[in-house]
């Protein structure tokens, strides 16, 4: 056991300052060429602008806590924590949105797709999940 | 749970700044533990208690965790 916590040192590739920005921005190169490919230049610029301003803030986000540690280089254990509680909320969210569009839907005769495959796949991530982490221990 | 960390830091004249660096955590965190307001993990834990010469448990009061 290490005799510092250690937890901000030891970084994977991906929690490094500069990924989420140069994700950003190759994202908007994607997005660019997306529309430019269907013939809308300007929407494919003004999504690269976007998606550029959105590297920029968290490249140059100043000492925010939050910006830090969501870009890698402020994150520790505390943040770790703060940061699953926050994707456990979205993927609540999100599966109680999709549920509700799921009933939604089958209320108009409809058949609920995409809405039943999305549910699914997430009930199934979740079993494979909990069966995964039980074997690991 | 209720610590020990700010009157240990205090006395030796540490920052939180410097014990977070110390600790390779945020500044934030020790503040946070300090407050009772985040409980660190064992090896944090373990850690502050090195790092002050103490136990854990003098340090850290298991009998007043939130």
């Amino acid at each position: 056991m290490p005799t510092t916590a250690a937890s901000k040192s030891a970084r994977p590739w991906y929690r490094s300052r500069w990924f989420i920005p140069l994700f950003s921005l190759a994202m908007g190169f994607v997005f660019l060429g997306i529309e430019w490919s269907n013939g809308h230049l300007t929407r494919g610029l003004e999504e690269l602008a976007i998606m550029a301003a959105v590297g920029a803030l968290f490249a140059f986000g100043g000492r925010s806590e939050t910006i830090r540690g969501l870009r890698g280089d402020g994150s520790d254990e505390r943040f770790r924590m703060i940061d699953r509680n926050a994707t456990l909320l979205a993927g609540f969210v999100l599966i109680v949105w999709v549920i509700v569009a799921f009933l939604v839907e089958i209320a108009q005769n409809r058949s609920g797709s995409p809405y039943a495959l999305m549910g699914a796949v997430a009930g199934l991530v979740y079993i494979a999940a909990i069966v995964w982490q039980r074997l690991r221990g | 749970m209720k610590n020990l960390v700010r009157e240990l830091r205090s006395e030796r004249g540490l920052s939180q700044g410097q014990l977070a660096q110390e600790m390779d955590v945020s500044r934030q965190t020790i503040n946070s533990i300090e407050q009772d307001r985040y409980t660190p993990s064992l090896p944090l834990a373990i850690a502050l208690a090195r790092f002050f010469g103490k136990t854990v448990e003098e340090v850290f009061d298991a009998n007043d965790s939130r």
